[in-house]
């Protein structure tokens, strides 16, 4: 190893590729992050200590092996690590830009320093892998003859539908709406996520050979019954887009909704589209156009999901958003309940956040109030008083006496998350459950209770991550290919090696 | 006897070691006196030879000497027997079983008389039993005399013996095939005219009361010879005792099975003039049996020397001299040596040897020298010759000559003549009986003469590269980790930390075949090689073809190939694929077998490869090519070691193999441990193409980041491949590879018994395991992902993770979870969280990682109430911390673990590092940052008189897990100020530690040294660290034996410190096995109740502190999880001191990151006594010592069903030995260290005064070898009261006169001075801390002390501080990790000033080979009178410049005090003209000591 590379973690910091300045990337919908300059990828690769037990491989859901691709950059090897970041990872371009990066938390030099900036790396191996053509379709040399539909064309459909077309089957995805990507289309907004690098993928896969089918919601405008006559293999992964709702006095007024139904709306409009088109098949079309434009906005949540509300509000010219968590405000050191390496619970500031949102912790929402004419004027909230147990952890909260008050609102975006799949598939061919509603398949098998049906990503596990998904997608294809190959798949294995999993006795 | 192994012990790992000794007439005149004398030499020798669980059953002594006549011819008229006149009848010593007389006689009248030989009848040799041990007399032989007489027509004496040799063969084969065979056996210890034999299991002091007739003064001979034997276990066998009929061995042959392997060929082609073919048959077998080690070598060379040629000539071909690359050897000895070596291979390892026919004796050394002879010769023609000096006492007068035997050397007398033959002239003679020069001139093919090959192969493309890759089970991490930085950097990559991914035979991964090889190595009964320092021993060099007939000279067994080294690139390869002189050719077999899965399909390939093999060798083919190429989809390769292994003994089976050599063209070679596994199996060289392949190929695709070449690489790769193979000959003490080839120096865990009976016969596998179908499942796994008829995706190879834990590799036991469950809990004192880890690390279930996972608690008794249990406080003092020194761990790192240690009550371990002092006083809070446990390893840094006396137990280390029968380096830039300081060097310079102790070549060395610290600390215990490996119980008896308190058995898996790769996989045990050998074998030897066992080795958790309870440990250690525990994340990068939690690491940043508590370790200390408390209320034992090796309570789980482990068989391992004796299981009994009534105790009291007062105080005494470690004790008490300032100089002046035992003045204190008149042992001033020593020839000296030898070797090894003054020579390795003393001597011989790091070092006089070999600090001034010390270096690490002015002030102090002190005429010389001879001194100076002065010289400037 050159001397550079063992003691890279001493000598260089850690540094994030530069973002434009918050005045300026409020003016577009764009992306706005810069790429490294070649030094300073090669000096954060540099940081990898490359350690005896890389706990980063543990702490990312993919099973992504780090170390090694953080290696071949820091040497410039770009096929080799385009090799290595692609063997685990179909979607590095998209992980590389929204993963919350458990696998940062996790990294060895995280004990005491700032981690190295594995995603950073990730998503610039990848970005140069297309620049330099290196990522190309993959043509299965022989077709199995088999056939597999994938419903929904999330990134667990799509990674799943990836994996069985290299395994040589012949797949097909049905998408209700009009693109494919799901909440990584309609739910993040571009300047998290271009459109257009999802658009690249997907002519990727199509040249591979994969077929899609949009406004194609089974149940709905396709029938279950035929792709289950027509297809070998099913593989579930509609996600589980049922939002959570909060049942106040006043959630009639209008100006209430979702996130998702705001989001949408501005990731149609990004793209040119009819933000109320196509609400018979498509998910989360309202009847109203949605503009933050000199309102006050509230949003309440304060995940992923409400930063992008945050900075979709923002652009779009709110006189103020205001963003409401019913947690207390962590610190910024890692608490003793999230030991490394667990990912840490603290005061973390996501860019759109940056972009000027009031955050306002330990607040509860008590009431939505509207004026006379049924529009959304205010919320009353509260402060909460938490309480926790000694290693820091929240235990229970109360509500402060006398803290109540309102606050103004026009809009209010309902961003706590997602409570379940759509039910209408399951119920109508009567698969099992889970006790949240989501399809019961195991987790190693990924077997629903029908024979032929599969399920992964959220529709299995409940909201989770891209890279969960991900994940999802391809243990469902390795064990959907074993289904229809009645032997060991030679698809990629997340936790054995192929040899000891597909040749060995 | 047992048929069947039960337990673990088995009698082939025995040892023994020994002094030896003879005094001879050289005029060849007879008298009483020489054997009387010889046994006095025998009764001085006393402390090298052991007695068993009795002190009154010895191992062995005996006595050889020519034929008395007279004598005889006495007694027998008494008996009847009317001898013949001298030498015209042949005597027997033979050894009955009693009451069995009868039969034996039967017999061996029947088989004289098939010799046409008339027995003219038997003596009853008359015994005295009174004071013999029990345990000797349970299998006391009937001892008879029978007396043969020569024949008729027999006109030489020489044929008679001959005769006699084969009646002696076949009555005994005959004999012992017949009678029943029981403990004692028919053996028969003499049958000569010449010479006689009295031995038996004796003590030394018991031969001459035993034997009646040793004390009869009719008893004459020219010479006696006499052996005592210290042997590692206690069975009992009259037979073992030597002297044998034509050698007295002291030493240990390593390459025995080898040699035995290529004997049993070469009989096959035994043929002679001197005998008939029936003749030879009935002399076959020529080594019987279950026998030792010096018994085989003297059969052999019997055989050699009775098939024409003589004694000498004999031992010149079985222990040959450092020969190759020998550019100071007279060629024509050179050319002896290279035709010999076509013939056979050396039979390597440490021998002193003394040698008689009765007509001449001679004694040689090793070509190592390690084991030393010294003589005297007298001026009335005696020569006295023996382990030591001083076993006779002579008066200086009589004596005209000390030397010593010199590495390789011989010396003979013939009594004939009356004369002494020195080594040069002895050579020159016997080298010159034949033109071996001119026969290998004419017939030795070398590669450069070879011809061009008739073809070459194309490198292979990238998509082949990667799918052999594939088949042949190549991951990315031994191409990235392994083959590239070989490549790159021509070494074998080094890691840290142990190891903890499961065994091979545990492992779901498919293994290479060598991983279920464990390499063997050195320890105790014989030293490991430093392969670099100490070069000039080795040799790589192989001759390939036949061998032929080795009992006749022929000129065409120089018709071999000479290979420089084992490795061949693909050009050699070929080129001697297209050999072809016309009567050598070479013959390539492939080795691939049918890939369909059916079973015995690899049992029929190998079938088939023998049979062309055998076809081979019938067609004269000289050399078979084994080759792995031709594989495809139907056709899989053998892994090669198989192959090479199979068609090795299959020609053995037939008697062929001496006729072909065979190499290995193996696509599955890339590790030096795969090379080492091949070579020991029969390889003659290999070919590692695919290694080259994949080399070549990552550089095309650009993955190299190198401008070198391919070849360049390529050599590279093949130079790493060379050193690493030197490595592991050397930590078993093997120096060439002649005697490596073949000898099997492996055991073997987890093949089945049927495999290694079959293809790796005679080596140890004590668990059972994997079938002939079971391997080839491991090669068909890799075969199918190679030859997958699917296409797969993400086609890369597999990640390995077996040196990094990797989330798709091999399974660690420390992964990211349980090191983060085993911090979390112990940084919160949470009990249940520790629980949750325990449970991952002992449920190993379907991960099944270490043997203790396939065993399973098996209650015998009723379940107690945890609260019946002895409470957790009185178990704390069971646990030990590792042996982690400061400077491999940071300060941090190390005090914390001292403290919570001494928290507990419980002990750490200071490593090899030494202590610093400021540790000594307890901290203001009363805690203590001094660790218990002081260890004293080969470096010896900063082991003072003080650090000694500051122990509660002093560990010797004579192995590491990581890295057994290696030593270590600390490179300069970790040697800072402070580390430097603790271990008594200079900063920044490099600091070495040698693989072996240099005080312990054997066991009665080891003895010695345990000796010497009892006595620098008798409130210590003295315990001695083993590392686990087959035998190791047996080398635990022979340790306890030699008086250790203690011995650790420690588990190959353990070990923090940077090794090479290989050793940290492929050397030694798991703990499980080497503990219960250890503890059955102490049991039946009886010792059991003298010594505490330890064992350590990745130890976890309460369970893993359990089992090792069960299976005999008393005391245990933790180190890699308490290490953890203080942050450790298992980075293993302690080699790079890139640390970044500021555990492994020196560096002040990194240092500061370190965030472990002394509590936390508490709590794991805690947490794993708890868990295993439970364990005890549960199994229904209320204390430790109650479950100490009750193995019964523990089971084989039943309920493994993985097809690899489902043939594993532990019984072995949980095989309870019968106590019939009823001896305690755990220590009971005290040592007797022998410490009463030694020399200090005199010297003590006469320095009342000075302890009292202050005053000096001078006094005189007697001295003899028996006074050893003389000084040792009283500088204990030296440094008790004073600490390290010790007392004013020349408080203390004591004067001895006569010749002083080992280790004269080991660890001397400052203040005393010891001056010796007379001569002195090895290990004089050993570890001197302080004192002054002084010797000198007495004043009426026959002889000029300048030439002759007045001290031992091994003077002055790990001297701190001090000054010696030496009149006279001394031996070899003189100043051997000197790191402070002043010294002056007038003589010393190879390896002098070895890793030398500080002090002042002048000679005088002549020097010998490899001086200032890794010597990295400290000045010599060598007097070079004759210009050419410069030879006689090792230039490496030092610079040899001219005396500078303030050299000369120095040197001129030195010198004057040595002429002071000791009146040297030499010193005298050159004071008085001291300018003109300053030119002829040299000044030794190491680079890196100038380097560090003149950075210091520069930082001063700078000030």
């Amino acid at each position: 190893m050159k001397q550079e590379k063992i003691t890279g973690f001493k000598e260089y910091h850690r540094e994030l590729p530069e973002v434009q300045p918050v005045a300026k990337r409020i003016k577009h919908y764009k992306e706005f992050t810069a790429a490294y300059p070649a030094e300073k990828l090669h000096q954060q690769s540099a940081r990898c200590m490359d350690c005896g037990v890389p706990f980063c491989h543990s702490g990312c859901p993919l099973g992504n092996v780090i170390p090694e691709f953080n290696d071949a950059v820091f040497n410039e090897q770009w096929q080799e690590a385009y090799d290595i970041l692609s063997s685990t990872n179909n979607f590095p371009e998209f992980t590389g830009r929204i993963c919350p990066a458990p696998c940062e938390s996790s990294c060895v030099l995280n004990i005491n320093r700032p981690a190295v900036a594995i995603e950073a790396i990730e998503k610039h191996i990848i970005e140069i892998a297309f620049s330099k053509g290196l990522v190309k379709p993959f043509m299965p040399e022989n077709r199995t003859g088999k056939t597999v539909a994938v419903i929904g064309s999330g990134p667990a459909g799509m990674a799943a539908a990836e994996q069985l077309n290299a395994a040589g089957h012949t797949v097909t995805i049905y998408e209700k709406d009009d693109a494919a990507g799901g909440l990584l289309r309609y739910g993040i907004p571009d300047f998290k996520l271009e459109k257009s690098v999802i658009d690249r993928r997907i002519a990727l896969m199509e040249q591979s050979g994969i077929a899609f089918k949009y406004h194609a919601h089974v149940g709905v405008n396709v029938f279950l019954s035929d792709i289950l006559h027509e297809f070998d293999a099913v593989v579930m992964s509609g996600g589980a887009m049922v939002p959570r709702d909060i049942q106040l006095s006043g959630r009639e007024a209008k100006g209430i909704h979702y996130a998702m139904e705001f989001l949408k709306q501005q990731n149609n409009r990004v793209a040119g589209k009819d933000p109320l088109a196509f609400a018979e098949t498509e998910s989360n079309i309202i009847d109203v156009e949605l503009n933050a434009k000199g309102k006050h906005v509230v949003i309440i949540g304060s995940g992923d999901t409400g930063s992008d509300c945050v900075g979709t509000s923002i652009r779009q010219g709110a006189k103020s958003v205001t963003q409401l968590a019913l947690m207390h405000q962590p610190g910024t050191t890692r608490p003793l309940y999230t030991p490394w390496p667990q990912y840490p619970d603290i005061y973390r500031t996501s860019s759109s956040q940056e972009e000027g949102a009031d955050r306002l912790f330990a607040t509860v929402t008590k009431e939505f109030i509207a004026d006379d004419k049924g529009n959304l004027a205010g919320l009353r909230v509260a402060d909460l008083h938490w309480e926790f147990t000694p290693d820091g952890k929240r235990a229970t909260s109360v509500e402060n006496e006398g803290s109540e008050r309102i606050i103004p609102c026009d809009l209010a975006l309902i961003a706590i998350g997602f409570s379940q799949p759509e039910q209408l598939l399951i119920d109508r061919y009567e698969l099992a459950r889970d006790a949240r509603g989501n399809i019961l398949a195991d987790e190693v098998t990924y077997k629903t209770s029908h024979p032929k049906i599969f399920a992964c990503g959220d529709m299995r596990r409940g909201q989770s991550l891209v890279v969960w998904a991900i994940s999802e997608g391809r243990e469902c294809a390795r064990n959907v290919d074993q289904f229809l190959c009645k032997e060991a798949s030679v698809l990629e294995n997340r936790d054995n090696s192929l040899e000891t999993q597909a040749f060995g006795k | 006897m047992e048929n069947q192994q039960k337990g673990l012990y088995n009698p082939d790992h025995e040892h023994d070691a020994c002094g030896i000794g003879f005094v001879a007439s050289i005029k060849g005149r007879k008298s009483y006196q020489h054997i009387s004398d010889a046994l006095t030499i025998l009764e001085n020798l006393e402390h090298r030879g052991a007695c068993g669980c009795e002190d009154n059953t010895g191992d062995g002594a005996g006595i050889s000497f020519q034929v008395p006549h007279a004598f005889l011819v006495g007694e027998c008229i008494t008996v009847g027997i009317k001898l013949p006149e001298a030498g015209y009848y042949g005597v027997g010593m033979l050894f009955f079983p009693k009451g069995q007389e009868d039969d034996c006689k039967e017999l061996f009248a029947a088989a004289a008389e098939q010799l046409n030989l008339e027995i003219l009848g038997y003596r009853k040799v008359p015994v005295n039993r009174n004071g013999i041990g029990d345990t000797a007399l349970s299998v006391e032989p009937e001892i008879e005399q029978v007396f043969i007489k020569r024949p008729e027509g027999i006109t030489a004496d020489l044929d008679f013996e001959r005769r006699l040799f084969v009646l002696r063969n076949f009555a005994s084969h005959t004999i012992n095939n017949t009678i029943r065979k029981n403990e004692t056996g028919f053996y028969v210890a003499s049958l000569s005219s010449q010479t006689i034999i009295y031995k038996g299991q004796l003590t030394s002091n018991q031969v001459r009361r035993y034997f009646l007739d040793l004390q009869d003064k009719r008893m004459v001979s020219a010479y006696a010879l006499v052996h005592s034997r210290f042997a590692t276990n206690t069975f009992p066998s009259w037979a073992l005792a030597q002297p044998f009929r034509y050698i007295a061995h002291n030493g240990e042959i390593n390459t025995l099975q080898g040699n035995l392997n290529w004997l049993r060929t070469n009989e096959k082609n035994f043929a002679s003039p001197f005998f008939t073919p029936e003749e030879i048959n009935m002399l076959l077998p020529l080594v019987p049996g279950k026998q030792s080690d010096s018994a085989s070598l003297d059969n052999m060379v019997e055989m050699l020397m009775l098939s024409g040629r003589s004694l000498p000539h004999v031992l010149m071909m079985l222990i040959p001299e450092a020969w190759d690359e020998n550019e100071a050897l007279d060629p024509i000895q050179k050319a002896f040596y290279e035709y010999h070596s076509c013939l056979m291979e050396p039979w390597d390892g440490p021998a002193a040897v003394c040698f008689s026919d009765g007509k001449m004796i001679g004694a040689t050394l090793d070509r190592n020298g390690l084991r030393p002879i010294r003589y005297s010769i007298t001026n009335d023609d005696r020569m006295i010759l023996a382990s030591e000096t001083g076993v006779l006492g002579l008066h200086a007068s009589q004596v005209v000559k000390k030397g010593r035997l010199r590495p390789g050397k011989m010396l003979v007398i013939d009594l004939e003549k009356g004369e002494i033959i020195f080594n040069d002239p002895l050579k020159k003679e016997l080298c010159s009986q034949q033109p071996y020069g001119e026969w290998l001139d004419k017939y030795k093919i070398t590669m450069g003469s070879l011809g061009e090959p008739r073809i070459t192969f194309t490198p292979l493309a990238h998509p082949q590269v990667f799918k052999y890759q594939k088949a042949f089970g190549y991951t990315t991490e031994a191409i990235e980790d392994i083959i590239v930085p070989m490549a790159l950097t021509g070494k074998e990559p080094v890691g840290s930390m142990g190891t903890d991914t499961p065994l091979a035979v545990l492992s779901k991964e498919p293994q290479h075949l060598t991983s279920y090889f464990k390499q063997l190595f050195a320890q105790v009964t014989n030293p490991p090689i430093d392969p670099i320092r100490e070069k000039l021993v080795m040799s790589l060099a192989s001759f390939a073809g036949t061998s032929g007939n080795i009992l006749a000279e022929d000129p065409m067994a120089a018709h071999s190939i000479i290979l420089r080294h084992p490795i061949l690139d693909n050009y050699y390869l070929e080129k001697i694929r297209s050999i072809d002189t016309g009567t050598f050719q070479s013959k390539t077999i492939q080795g691939y077998f049918r890939a369909d899965g059916s079973p015995d399909a690899l049992k029929k390939a190998l079938d088939r490869i023998c049979r062309y093999a055998v076809d081979a060798v019938e067609d004269g083919y000289r050399m078979i090519i084994i080759q792995d190429r031709a594989i495809d989809s139907r056709h899989a390769p053998i892994p090669s070691l198989l192959t090479v292994a199979a068609v090795h003994h299959h020609l053995i089976r037939k008697g062929l193999r001496g006729e072909v050599g065979i190499i290995a063209e193996a696509g599955d070679v890339w590790e030096v441990h795969h090379a080492a596994c091949l070579i020991a199996y029969g390889a003659t060289a290999i070919n590692p193409y695919m290694a080259f392949a994949s080399i070549r190929d990552r550089q095309a695709e650009g993955l190299i980041d190198t401008n070198l070449p391919f070849e360049a690489l390529r050599d590279n790769y093949i130079s790493a491949l060379n050193t690493g193979l030197l490595k592991v000959f050397s930590k078993m003490g093997i120096s060439t590879f002649q005697s490596y080839q073949g000898a099997q120096i492996f055991e073997i865990l987890g093949l089945s018994n049927d495999v290694v009976s079959q293809y790796f016969t005679g080596s140890t596998s004590n668990i059972e395991g994997l079938k002939l179908d079971d391997i080839a499942e491991e090669a068909l796994i890799k075969h199918r992902f190679a030859f997958s008829n699917k296409q797969i995706p993400a086609d890369r190879l597999p990640v390995g993770g077996e040196l990094q834990w990797k989330r798709k590799g091999e399974f660690h036991l420390f992964n990211p979870q349980t090191i983060h469950l085993l911090q979390l809990s112990t940084r919160t004192n949470d009990y249940n969280l520790f629980k949750k880890y325990s449970k991952l690390v002992n449920e190993q279930g379907e991960k099944a990682c270490t043997l203790r996972s396939l065993l399973e608690f098996n209650k015998q008794q009723k379940s107690i109430s945890i609260d019946a249990v002895e409470p957790a406080e009185n178990i704390y003092k069971r646990f030990n911390t590792g042996a982690m020194s400061f400077g491999s761990i940071s300060w941090e790192a190390h005090t914390t673990l001292a403290l919570a240690m001494n928290k507990l009550g419980a002990r750490s371990n200071t490593g090899e590092g030494g202590e610093d002092e400021a540790r000594y006083e307890p901290l203001s809070d009363g805690s203590s940052m001094r660790s218990s446990i002081k260890q004293v390893a080969s470096g010896r840094f900063g082991v003072t008189s003080r650090y000694l006396t500051e122990a509660d137990e002093l560990q010797i280390k004579m192995a590491q897990g990581a890295k057994p029968g290696e030593g270590g380096q600390l490179p300069g830039e970790k040697v800072d100020e402070w580390i430097g300081r603790t271990r008594h060097a200079t900063p920044g310079v490099g600091l070495i530690s040698p693989p072996p102790h240099h005080d312990i070549y054997s066991i009665e060395d080891l003895a010695q040294l345990i000796f010497d610290l009892k006595n620098a600390n008798r409130a210590a215990r003295i315990s001695v660290k083993l590392v686990s490996k087959a035998g190791v119980g047996t080398i635990a008896s022979g340790v306890t034996k030699a008086k250790a308190d203690v011995v650790l058995v420690s588990g190959f898996d353990g070990g923090t410190g940077a090794s090479p790769l290989g050793s940290i996989k492929h050397a030694g045990l798991p703990w499980e096995l080497g503990l219960a050998e250890t503890h059955q074998t102490l049991i039946k030897n009886k010792l059991r109740p003298r010594v505490t066992v330890q064992a350590d080795g990745q130890m976890k958790t309460g369970r893993d502190i359990a089992i090792a309870a069960l299976l005999g440990a008393e005391e245990w250690g933790v180190a890699t999880a308490a290490l953890v525990v203080e942050g450790c994340v298992l980075m293993r990068k302690c080699h790079l001191n890139t640390c970044p939690v500021g555990v492994a690491t020196q560096d002040k940043e990194l240092r500061s990151r370190f965030t472990g508590e002394v509590d936390y370790v508490v709590n794991l200390f805690k947490f794993i006594t708890e868990e295993l408390r439970e364990i005890m209320a549960e199994l229904g034992f209320r204390t430790i010592d109650e479950m100490i090796g009750r193995s019964e309570n523990l089971k084989q789980r039943d309920n493994i069903e993985y097809w690899k482990h489902s043939n594993i068989d532990l019984s072995r391992l949980l095989y309870k030995e019968p106590n019939p004796d009823n001896v305690s299981l755990f220590k009971t009994e005290e040592q007797d260290h022998g410490l009463d009534g030694i020399l200090d105790w005199q010297l003590l009291e006469k320095a009342q005064p000075a302890f009292k007062n202050g005053e000096n105080v001078s006094a005189s005494f007697k001295i003899k070898n028996t006074d050893r470690a003389t000084g040792t004790l009283l500088s204990n008490e030296i440094s008790k009261a004073f600490k390290s300032d010790g007392l004013p100089e020349d408080t203390l002046n004591f004067q001895f006169y006569g010749a002083a035992g080992q280790s004269f003045g080991a660890f001397a204190a400052k203040g005393l001075t010891m001056r010796v008149e007379g001569d002195a042992n090895d290990y004089f001033g050993k570890g001197l801390s302080g004192a002054k020593l002084i010797i000198c020839p007495p004043p009426n000296a026959g002889f000029i002390p300048a030439n002759n030898s007045v001290v031992g070797n091994v003077v002055l090894y790990g001297a701190t501080s001090g000054e010696a003054y030496i009149y006279g020579r001394a031996g070899e390795r003189f100043a051997v990790r000197n790191s402070g003393a002043k010294v002056v001597v007038e003589g010393i011989g190879d390896h002098g000033c070895e890793y030398m790091t500080g002090g002042r070092v002048v000679v005088l006089g002549k020097i010998g080979r490899n001086f200032g070999a890794g010597m990295s600090g400290g000045i010599a001034y060598v007097y070079d009178v004759y210009k050419d010390f410069a030879d006689r270096c090792n230039p490496e690490m030092i610079d040899l410049d001219p005396c500078t002015e303030a050299d000369r002030d120095e040197l001129f102090g030195m010198i004057q005090k040595h002429f002071d002190y000791t009146g040297s005429a030499t010193a005298n010389f050159i004071l008085k003209d001291f300018d003109n001879q300053l030119g002829s001194f040299v000044k030794v100076f190491p680079k890196d000591y100038k380097r560090a002065l003149l950075k210091q010289e520069a930082t001063k400037v700078s000030k």
